[in-house]
This record gives C-alpha cells, sequence and structure tokens, in this order.
C-alpha cells in the first residue's frame, strides 16, 4: 500500500510537468489547428533563461522564474511573428505550418549549442533535496512546489480564458477564426494572445524542468510525452491536456513501478492508441474536420 | 590550375619524403605502427598515447635499445592518424602492414576502431595491442578469439565482476538492485556480469530496474528499489543519468551507497550530483594518485609540458607488453611476437597483466576502487576480480 501511494505521488509529480508543456500545445492548436512543435525549444530557452537569472544574475528565485516566464513569452511571440506570420498571410495549407515549426525548433537548439554550449548544467539548490516524510511517505519540496504553481497558473489559464473579453474571443476563435474575424475580431491579436500565454508557462514548465533534471539544449525533445499527453487529452482541450498529461504520467509511472519500466513505453502507446481508436479526437478534444 | 598544380607538387614532396622514411629503416631497427585519432573530437587523447610511445621508445633506445634474440634493437615508431573513423582505421592498417612492414601495431583507443582491423592483422600477421577498447568483441568474436588482437585494458563485463567483489567483499553488502540503461550495450554487459558474480558468492539481487537511454526521470523505478531495500545499489552507466538518479534516490530517502564503472568520472558528475554522491564508489581503470604510476606521469609532464590523459597510462603499458613479448619470441617476427603474448605476464603501472591465450585479454587486471569524498575523487585501492 506504502508502495501504491508513493508511485502515485511519484506519477502526479511527472505528470504536473507534463501538464505545463501540454496547455503549450493546446492552446495553439485550439486556434491554428497544427502542433507547434518549436513549443520544446521555448520551453529550453526558459531553463536557459531561469538558470542564467539565478547564477549570472544572482537573482532571487522569483524574480528569476518571473524573468525565464517573461523572456519565453518574448521568444515564443518571436517565433509566431517570424516563422508563421508570413505563411499566415500567404494562407500556406497547414502541413507548411508543422515544417516551420519544426525549423525553429532546431534552430533554437542551435542556437544554445552555438552560443552557450552543448555540456549541462545544473541549477543551484533552491529547494533542499531533503524530503518532507508523511509516515513511510517521502514528497520531494521542489515536486510539492511545482504541483502547486502549475495548479495555480492552470487555473489562471483556465479563469483568463472563461472571464476575459479576450479569453472569449479566444473560444469563438477556437470554433471557427474565420467566422470569427467576419464578426470584426482582430485574430492576428488573438494568436499573438495564444503565442504569449503558452509561452509564459513554456517559461515556468523550462525552470521547473531545469530545477528538477538538468539544462541542456536537448530539452525539448522531453515535450515529445507531453506532445502525446496532450493528443491523448484531446488536442485543443486545456482541460483535457492536463487531464491526459497526469493520466499518462501515473500510467507509466505505474507500469514502471509494478510491471517493468521496458514495458512502460509499450503499455502506455497501446492505450493511448486505444483511446484514440474509440475516441479519435482524445478523451476532451474538440471535434473538428481537416481544414487542410 | 595554378593552385592545383601547387598541390600536386605538394602531394608528391609528401610521398617522396615518405617513400624515403620507408625505405630509410636499418636493419637493426624494429618498426611499430601506432594509430588513432590525431584529429577530431578524440584528438587529444591520440596524441597523448603517441607521445607516449614517442617518450617510452626515445628512453629505450638512449638506453642502448632493446635485446631480443642476442642482439641489440632501436624502437621506431610510425603513427598514422585514423581520424577516430573505423574505415580509416582499415585503411592505415593495411599502409603500416602492407608499406611499413611493421612487426606490431599499438591501438586504436575505440572500440569501434578496433574491430574492424582484425581480419587485416590476422592476414598480415601483425599483432596489434588495443588501448582503451573496452568492447569484449575486439578480442573474440562468437566465441572464437581472434589471433592477432590483444589488448592491455580490462573488458567491459569484468567491470561488472570487480563492482559485484567489491561489494560484496569489501562492503559487506549481501542483497544489491540493480539500475541500468537496457539501450546501451555498456551498461548491458556491466549490469550482466555485477549480478552473475554477486549471486555466484552468495548475494542476493532484490531489484533488477532498468530505463531506457534517454530517460531523466527515475523515481518509479527508484521507488521500487526502495520497497526492496538492499545493501547497495549498482548503476553501470554514464555520469548525467547517474546525478539525475542519485538525487532522485536522495530525495526519496534512499540512503544506501551507490556503485558504478567507469561511466562515472566526470567533473559533471560532482557539480550534478554533489552530495548525492558523496561516499559512493566506482570501478576506473587506474588513480591518478597511484604511487605505481607517478613516476610516468612526471616523466610525460617534463617531456611535454602538460598533464597525461588515462590513454597515455594504457599506452605505457601497451609499450611494456610489447617489449617483453619481443624479448619473450626471441625474433622479430609478427607470428612469433602474436604467441609470445600468449600467457605473458608483465608488471604494468595500471596493474598486472597476464594476457589469457584463451581471450587476448589481460585476465584478473586490478581495477581501481575510487570513493567521492567530499568532492574529489580518492583512490581507495586496487581491486581484482577472481
Amino acid at each position: 500500500m506504502v508502495q501504491f501511494f508513493q508511485q502515485l505521488i511519484n506519477g502526479l509529480s511527472i505528470g504536473s510537468v507534463y501538464a505545463l508543456m501540454a496547455v503549450g500545445y493546446s492552446l495553439v492548436y485550439s486556434i491554428m489547428n497544427f502542433s507547434n512543435f518549436a513549443h520544446g525549444g521555448v520551453i529550453m530557452l526558459g531553463a536557459y533563461f531561469g538558470f542564467f537569472g539565478l547564477t549570472l544574475l544572482k537573482l532571487p528565485f522569483a524574480a528569476a522564474f518571473l524573468l525565464a516566464s517573461i523572456g519565453t513569452l518574448l521568444v515564443a511571440i518571436l517565433v509566431e511573428r517570424i516563422a508563421y506570420k508570413p505563411l499566415r498571410e500567404r494562407k500556406a495549407p497547414f502541413l507548411y505550418f508543422i515544417i516551420s515549426a519544426m525549423g525553429a525548433s532546431i534552430l533554437l537548439e542551435n542556437i544554445v549549442i552555438a552560443t552557450i554550449g552543448p555540456t549541462f548544467r545544473t541549477y543551484p539548490e533552491v529547494f533542499p533535496r531533503v524530503p518532507i516524510n508523511i509516515g513511510p511517505l517521502a514528497i520531494g519540496r521542489l515536486d510539492l512546489m511545482m504541483f502547486i504553481i502549475s495548479a495555480v497558473c492552470l487555473t489562471l489559464l483556465i479563469l483568463f480564458i472563461d472571464r476575459t473579453k479576450i479569453g472569449k474571443a479566444i473560444q469563438a476563435a477556437s470554433y471557427n477564426v474565420k467566422a470569427c474575424a467576419l464578426m470584426g475580431v482582430n485574430t492576428d491579436r488573438i494568436i499573438l494572445t495564444v503565442f504569449g500565454l503558452g509561452g509564459f508557462l513554456a517559461g515556468v514548465a523550462g525552470v521547473f524542468f531545469g530545477m528538477k533534471y538538468t539544462v541542456y539544449p536537448q530539452i525539448g525533445n522531453i515535450t515529445t510525452k507531453s506532445f502525446i499527453a496532450a493528443v491523448f487529452g484531446g488536442l485543443g482541450s486545456l482541460p483535457g491536456a492536463v487531464l491526459g498529461s497526469v493520466i499518462l504520467g501515473t500510467i507509466e509511472t505505474f507500469v514502471a513501478g509494478y510491471l517493468s519500466s521496458q514495458f512502460r513505453d509499450l503499455i502506455a502507446f497501446v492505450i493511448l492508441i486505444a483511446v484514440l481508436i474509440l475516441r479519435p479526437t482524445g478523451i476532451m478534444g474538440k471535434v473538428t474536420e481537416d481544414k487542410a | 590550375m595554378k593552385r592545383i598544380r601547387a598541390l600536386i607538387i605538394a602531394l608528391l614532396a609528401v610521398a617522396l619524403i615518405l617513400a624515403g622514411c620507408a625505405g630509410g629503416g636499418k636493419s637493426d631497427t624494429i618498426k611499430v605502427g601506432w594509430l588513432g585519432a590525431l584529429t577530431g573530437d578524440q584528438a587529444v587523447w591520440g596524441e597523448n598515447e603517441l607521445n607516449t610511445v614517442k617518450m617510452l621508445f626515445e628512453e629505450y633506445n638512449n638506453a642502448g635499445g632493446i635485446e631480443v634474440g642476442g642482439k641489440k634493437y632501436k624502437l621506431e615508431v610510425i603513427g598514422y592518424d585514423n581520424k577516430g573513423d573505423a574505415q580509416e582505421a582499415v585503411n592505415v592498417t593495411k599502409r603500416l602492414t602492407g608499406q611499413d612492414k611493421v612487426v606490431a601495431i599499438i591501438g586504436p583507443n575505440s572500440s569501434g576502431n578496433a574491430i574492424p582491423m582484425a581480419p587485416i592483422l590476422e592476414k598480415a600477421k601483425v599483432p596489434g595491442i588495443a588501448t582503451v577498447a573496452t568492447n569484449p568483441k575486439v578480442t573474440v568474436q562468437d566465441g572464437k578469439v581472434k589471433p592477432y588482437n590483444f589488448r592491455v585494458c580490462f573488458i567491459d563485463p569484468y567491470q561488472g565482476a570487480v563492482a559485484a567483489g567489491f561489494a560484496f567483499d569489501r562492503l559487506g553488502a549481501r542483497t544489491a538492485a540493480v539500475l541500468y540503461d537496457v539501450g546501451d550495450d555498456y551498461s548491458q554487459g556491466l549490469r550482466e556480469f555485477f549480478k552473475l558474480n554477486f549471486e555466484k558468492k552468495g548475494g542476493k539481487i532484490v531489484a533488477d530496474e532498468s530505463f531506457n537511454s534517454g530517460d531523466v526521470d527515475f523515481r518509479p523505478q527508484l521507488s521500487k528499489i526502495k520497497a526492496a531495500n538492499p545493501d547497495v545499489i549498482f548503476m553501470p552507466y554514464f555520469f548525467k543519468e547517474v546525478a539525475l538518479s542519485a538525487n532522485q534516490a536522495r530525495e526519496l530517502g534512499l540512503k544506501q551507497v551507490l556503485l558504478g564503472g567507469d561511466g562515472w568520472p566526470s567533473d559533471q558528475l560532482i557539480s550534478m550530483g554533489g552530495k548525492a554522491v558523496e561516499g559512493c564508489y566506482f570501478v576506473n581503470h587506474l588513480d591518478y594518485a597511484d604511487p605505481a604510476v607517478q613516476d610516468f606521469k612526471t616523466r610525460y609532464k617534463a617531456k611535454y609540458g602538460k598533464e597525461t590523459e588515462l590513454n597515455g597510462f594504457l599506452a605505457h603499458d601497451a609499450v611494456l607488453l610489447l617489449v617483453e613479448g619481443l624479448k619473450k619470441a626471441g625474433k622479430v617476427n609478427g607470428e612469433a611476437l602474436a604467441k609470445a603474448f600468449e600467457g605473458i605476464e608483465v608488471q604494468g603501472i595500471t596493474g598486472r597483466i597476464h594476457i589469457s591465450p584463451e581471450t587476448h585479454n589481460p585476465e584478473g587486471k586490478d581495477a581501481a576502487i575510487i570513493k567521492i569524498v567530499d568532492g574529489q575523487y580518492v583512490f581507495q585501492e586496487k581491486y581484482a576480480a577472481q
């Protein structure tokens, strides 16, 4: 029983990292109907911003955290302006967006390799590595912090989309961008907002990821898992992305913990495929026709 | 056009110089080949090996050369750059055996480059001594020993056996857990032989967990290991994953001693792993602070003005093996030399080298056990697995 709860804690903690990354994919997909693979690169930059904020600028944690999130917000908007806006203006098919996204992702990774270097960096210890013990269970301080901040960020995001005017516009655009533009909504502003929100969360995710593991130029590859979680939960749906991430994290942990870690990805993906066969739009996905 | 002509002239000049070298050897000189990377990522290791061989040959020659079959010979090394490339290793080996007619070849340091050389060495009947190539296939493939391939370093499975013996005998561990990388031959080999030897000694493997290359989270596996409560945890993989898994183990409240192989030593391990790897042990080829290697270190530094790498120590022992082999063979002949290597025993600076006729590996060679104390690598003892 102790083992069960410990693994549940591990699973929730892994799932919360996936969730922070997955919402970025879902946000962009909900409006633009393509998978923004440059998101991984933005997360990686967030990890570096936070790292340099803490080590070079010697900022307190909260300030470094904010610096990283605002930094990635700007990077995400820049990526949109350079890599996607010209395509949008030419009404390019969505495949071009995906290719452009991959290009941006490779570019970001290589800029970091060329300027900062390919070696690993380690965050200074912000939260002590000594776990909080509840009976026989061990909960990492960083994990707890990560879980709480993820939850706060995701709640704020959902409130923003539900309650604000621009949030309403985002919802409308996710149903039909064209009709939305015809109704006089500035879709360019909506797209910028969506990238900005995704970018901000990428910074949060990047800093946590860097603190939890380590910082290196290929961090972006990890986001493959969170992308899968987003698909699992239903691309385009924010609660879906969060749910998908938590489920994927927990399944992975339980398979590794109770069966064998060699079966971890195998079983996790078999479940994913099964879900997609039964519900092609994912658990909570929006129904869309392919516009390509 | 002018440039091309200049290039052709330059090439011809180089060819002439090379021909001059090849033809100019005197009859009382033993020619030994060396290959390795002098350009590219591994250049620093290749240069270190070649420098070591040159320095030792010079020392032998200044002392009057070596005596083989009652006659004095001088030693000469012919070193070529294989750029760390397997195809280039084959080309260079052909040149050394065909054109330069060397009696033996020292190098290369990597298993990937050493393995394809075998058929050429065999055909030319020239023995090769690999320096730091630890993959078992360098000398034995499909259960058959390669007649002209030898090495002076221990092999990957052996490290696993050393770690198991050390854990059982010295640390007094009776139960152990293993975490390893399923996507990596090196890790698999170490794990297999750690298990085998630990169980043979009467120990019990209470958890055998794996991860995939590229994973960063090991908590599910570590939680399982925690529940099994072993005396030690064996982590046979490279420093980045070692640091991550060590940190996560400590976060989960695992306090056991961690144990690893020669994938551990790196500055990054200490900076990333910090307190988590404090008091842990790993197996290495040698220790830089070991009294047996100090003399060589000083000689090398005096001659070249910089510290030797790990490769230099093993190149040093490859030269020792070569010289003892020549003395034992009693004649300058590749075939006789290969025969002489089998069963030979040499006391190298990296340990006792006893070349087994069955495997052409230095069987039972001492490994160095290193402990991490206050963020420093501290040599503990030499340890050989039985």
